[in-house]
């Protein structure tokens, strides 16, 4: 039972990074905390189910296709909510008031346009069964998710690090002011991470709608609590965080069902979270860094 | 009219005090944020003063006075304790902090067999009146517009606006930190209580991560500059949906886009005095 | 502020009046149900039941000549929402009775404002125990768990030979919480031992830890009260995880959700409850295939109980002599809808009175007979 729990853990974990690696990019580079990421998340599991199930595309073809259309989505999230207010002296949580906006408009809207019951991908889009191997069972999704997290995480890691644009990402990411004045050109920075971190949302909309069959208007909303947790534990946009992250609060609810009892999962996986920040105030990977609220 | 005015309240009578608990509320969550601390925490304190309250109404007996001051109180015991280890955290940290101690005290909620698990409570009796709500807000507004000149109002300030600043100038950041904290949740506790007192029930959804955001939204909306707008602001939130209710299945989401539009051309909140103070100059001039 | 909302308000309602005033008898009838928000997915289905009743009975020359008109609400699931429709729609609108809230929740905040103004409130989808303790006013139609999984784990074991069970649910939910409180105490006196209980929350989409834990204990039948979602996902699953035991369902798996996400693989599921979408009756037959013409969607068992709670009160207001006097009208139909039979789209159906509670006077429980179903091929049929 521990190998298949281990596997379990894994492969939730994973879920969650998936999730959080999106999330955490904002916010990391944009400072903001963008409740919309979970209407992000939904559009892009949308936009799959209809390019499978009107256009009867492949998956394989509808998902680069559904992260695009995602893309878009943050973008335009970015540029009609979020850059009015950049430059303002606002509150520096007005952002974050904006995206629960945009988040709103989104779910609802979907909810009108699709009808509020769950859908699901069409029999037969990707194998489903699943196979043993040793005295663990796992399907070809579940490793899909589990390799596609990680793959992501170090291509990310290594555009941040190694190349030019990774730099200049980085550079904002550290003080906006002095970028501009080293000559980057910010606002396309931010652009290009909106558009990648909602791409990414997107992405793991249609993993994960494919993976669990329950795609409906407000299923980004129960990852929301969990991605932030997983974000803020991994340390403020700190993509290799985000993967470590999500992992642990995986591990911590699958672990705390198989060991303790199903009903304080959540208790004890937000307890631990709890506990970690007491003795790491800025999380595992994050920059000492004040920031004030 | 005044079979309309009647009308009017009959129907209306709770939304009104929904209103006003929503104020105590936002008052709640800006006492934390005028000390520069960003609590999730506000709504499972709330919880805790509402489910105080009620049971001490329901197997107690107590009566309303009573009942609502445990429901400060505990809440306020509560945050003494978790306060003390975790407000050396700042910024989103402290915000993840208090929203893991909000899910714990949900999961509590749900399991334990005195609150009644998911079912909640029911059955708890009408005891909230209006006037009850005008008092507490009256006397919390007196609180506030003190606070402002007072010491520890000038202290908040301070270590809101920096931290070390302050403590260099030797104000005992930890205790007046501890001191917004509390006090933000015994606030919360109450409101929690009168609310229990005219709904008849009470249930863990009611006090998790949803709720929590809320509160803040209401506060942010309506603007920190001061305690004014966080009441102007969650009040607005409050009635939009019954006024947006004509709109039918896209009510919410002209609720949303509302939000938006305040957010774009409003960055500071709705009640922006220096907005005020530049409209009035431009109407005189 | 006061006086602008005011204002608005009364031009609001203006508008409303003037443009619902029609020149026959109207007999307005209130619907609180959760349109927006995560719960829309059983309010929508409840209003479309209404909507589809509604139509029909006016189709057909109205009740005694006079018209029924729906008042449709949004209560989002929120108790105070809930409490705000309910006020609207007894002292603004001036319903005769209200219809819902869609959660037993919201029905514990919004039913005892019904109860104190004297409006019958009639609930749909309301399953727990205690909504009809709440007061003389309060009647519901919808299945009540402790009549039905008696018969359900009875016939489970006989058919399947089960010894032992692990038992799963949805702890944050009063609808399966509720479920799961009757299955234990089914599971107690029919002396079935239960390997383990596991619990999840609403969202949850992963639920591998759970039946992973489950699956060391080798039970011959896992007992789950989850709504249908939720449910397809588990079986989906468990059968991934190579459970292939049998399940017996709650009152949430009576859905054609189950089948549309879990396919095949929920075989062998064992539910009970007075319908089925494939229930053989011809007033049934008819139910399902006018309400998937008119809104292309299979109805589930919240829209078959909304469709036949406005049979019941249709059939009440046809003993109820108007007065034009509301509170004289409001009471005559709550005092005729106790002795209503009809033959609903869900089978026979009468009234019983709730078990009496100290000093309370209680409301109406449904009387039905409950059948057990078995899944085969991507439906449910009749378990012979």
């Amino acid at each position: 039972m521990i190998a298949q729990q281990l596997i379990n853990a894994l492969t939730l974990g994973s879920v969650y990074a998936l999730f959080a690696l999106g999330f955490t990019l904002v916010f990391g580079v944009l400072e903001v905390i963008n409740l919309a990421h979970g209407a992000v998340f939904m559009a892009g599991a949308y936009a799959a189910l209809l390019l499978v199930t009107k256009a009867n595309l492949n998956i394989w073809v509808a998902l680069p296709l559904a992260m695009l259309a995602s893309g878009a989505l943050g973008l335009l999230i970015d540029q009609i909510v979020l850059k009015p207010l950049r430059g303002r002296r606002a509150h520096h949580l007005m952002p974050m008031i904006a995206t629960i906006g945009a988040a709103t408009l989104i779910t609802n809207a979907a909810q009108g346009i699709f009808g509020a019951e769950t859908s699901r991908f069409p029999l037969g889009t990707i194998p489903e069964e699943s196979f043993q191997i040793g005295t663990i069972r796992i399907t070809e999704l579940q490793i899909a998710i589990v390799i596609i997290s990680f793959l992501l995480m170090l291509l990310l890691m290594v555009i941040l690090k190694k190349t030019r644009l990774g730099k200049a990402v980085r550079a904002v990411a550290e003080n906006p002011q002095t970028s501009y004045l080293l000559g980057i050109n910010v606002e396309g920075v931010f652009r290009l991470v909106s558009f990648t971190a909602a791409a990414l949302g997107g992405g793991a909309g249609v993993l994960i709608g494919l993976s669990f069959n329950a795609i409906f208007p407000f299923m980004g909303q129960p990852l929301m609590p969990k991605g932030i947790a997983v974000i803020i534990l991994g340390g403020m946009g700190d993509v290799r965080g985000a993967m470590v992250g999500g992992l642990f609060l995986g591990v911590a609810e699958v672990m705390s069902v198989a060991y303790l009892s199903s009903d304080y999962r959540d208790a004890v996986a937000f307890g631990l979270l709890f506990l970690i920040l007491l003795v790491r105030p800025s999380g595992l990977f994050g920059r000492v860094l004040e920031r004030k609220a | 009219m005044t079979d309309d005015l009647q009308v009017f309240w009959a129907t209306y009578n709770t939304l009104v005090y929904t209103v006003g608990v929503h104020a105590m509320l936002a008052l709640s969550i800006y006492l934390t944020l005028s000390c520069g601390l960003l609590s999730l925490g506000n709504a499972a304190f709330m919880g805790i003063g509402a489910y105080t309250a009620a049971l001490a109404t329901l197997r107690l007996g107590l009566p309303f006075g009573e009942a609502l001051a445990l429901g400060g109180l505990l809440p306020g015991l509560v945050a003494l304790v978790i306060g003390i280890p975790t407000l050396r955290l700042s910024g989103v940290y402290l915000a993840m902090a208090t929203l893991g101690f909000g899910e714990v005290v949900r999961v509590v909620f749900l399991n334990l067999e005195i609150t009644g698990g998911s079912m909640g409570l029911n059955g708890i009796p009408m005891k909230t009146q209006l006037w009850h709500i005008v008092a507490i807000l009256v006397v919390l507004v007196y609180g506030f517009v003190r606070l402002r000149r007072s010491k520890i109002g000038r202290a908040f300030e301070a270590i809101k606006e920096d931290e070390t600043a302050a403590k260099a100038m030797g104000i005992n950041t930890t205790s007046y930190k501890l001191l917004a904290f509390v006090l933000g949740a015994i606030i919360a506790g109450v409101a929690g209580g009168l609310n229990a007192h005219f709904t008849f029930f009470v249930s863990p959804r009611e006090y998790g991560f949803d709720p929590a955001v809320d509160i803040l939204t209401g506060a942010i909306f309506g603007g920190t500059g001061s305690f004014v707008g966080p009441m102007v602001g969650s009040a607005i939130l409050a009635i939009l949906p019954e006024l947006l209710r004509f709109l039918k299945a896209f009510r919410l989401a002209v609720n949303g886009l509302i939000l938006i539009l305040v957010v774009i051309y409003l960055p500071n909140g709705i009640w922006d005095r220096k907005l005020f103070a530049r409209l009035r100059r431009k109407g005189s001039a | 502020m006061k006086k602008v909302i005011i204002g608005a308000l009364c031009g609001l309602v203006a508008a409303f009046a003037v443009a619902t005033t029609a020149p026959a008898a109207e007999i307005k009838l209130g619907v609180a149900a959760a349109l927006t928000g995560p719960v829309a997915k059983y309010g929508v289905p409840i209003r479309n039941g209404f909507t589809l009743a509604s139509e029909e009975v006016n189709a057909k020359g109205g009740v005694n000549g006079n018209k029924l008109v729906l008042v449709i609400e949004d209560e989002q699931a929120k108790k105070e929402e809930a409490i705000n429709v309910f006020k609207k729609l007894i002292f603004q609108d001036k319903v005769f009775a209200i219809f819902g809230p869609t959660l037993s929740n919201s029905a514990f905040a919004a039913d005892p404002i019904a109860n104190q103004a004297k409006v019958v409130v009639f609930a749909t989808s309301n399953t727990v125990n205690g909504i009809t303790d709440m007061g003389p006013w309060v009647f519901r139609n919808s299945i009540m768990e402790a009549d039905v999984l008696p018969v359900t784990v009875r016939e489970a074991v006989k058919k399947f030979g089960i010894k032992k069970v692990a038992v799963l649910y949805g702890n944050d939910d009063a609808f399966t919480k509720g479920g799961y409180d009757v299955f234990k105490v089914v599971l107690e006196t029919q002396k079935i031992p239960v390997t383990n209980t596991e619990t999840f929350a609403k969202g949850d989409v992963d639920f591998r830890a759970q039946l992973t834990k489950i699956k060391a204990q080798n039970p011959d039948a896992i007992v789950c009260s989850a709504l249908a979602e939720e449910a397809a996902n588990i079986i989906l699953q468990a059968r991934n995880l190579g459970i292939t035991t049998p399940f017996v369902g709650g009152n949430g798996f009576n859905s054609a959700k189950l089948f549309e996400i879990a396919k095949a693989a929920a075989d062998n599921t064992i539910i009970g409850g007075p319908w089925a979408a494939e229930s053989v009756s011809a007033r049934n037959k008819a139910f399902v295939a006018a309400y998937t013409k008119k809104y292309g969607a299979e109805p589930d068992q919240f829209a078959a109980q909304a469709y036949d709670a406005l049979y019941i009160v249709a059939e009440a207001l046809k003993a109820v002599k108007l007065s034009g006097n509301l509170e004289k009208d409001r009471q005559s139909l709550r005092d005729a809808l106790p002795s209503v039979k009809i033959e609903g789209a869900t089978g026979p159906f009468t009234f019983r009175k709730a078990p009496a509670k100290a000093g309370v006077e209680t409301g109406y429980d449904a009387q039905q007979d409950a059948h057990i179903f078995i899944a085969k091929g991507g439906k449910f049929v009749l378990m012979k």
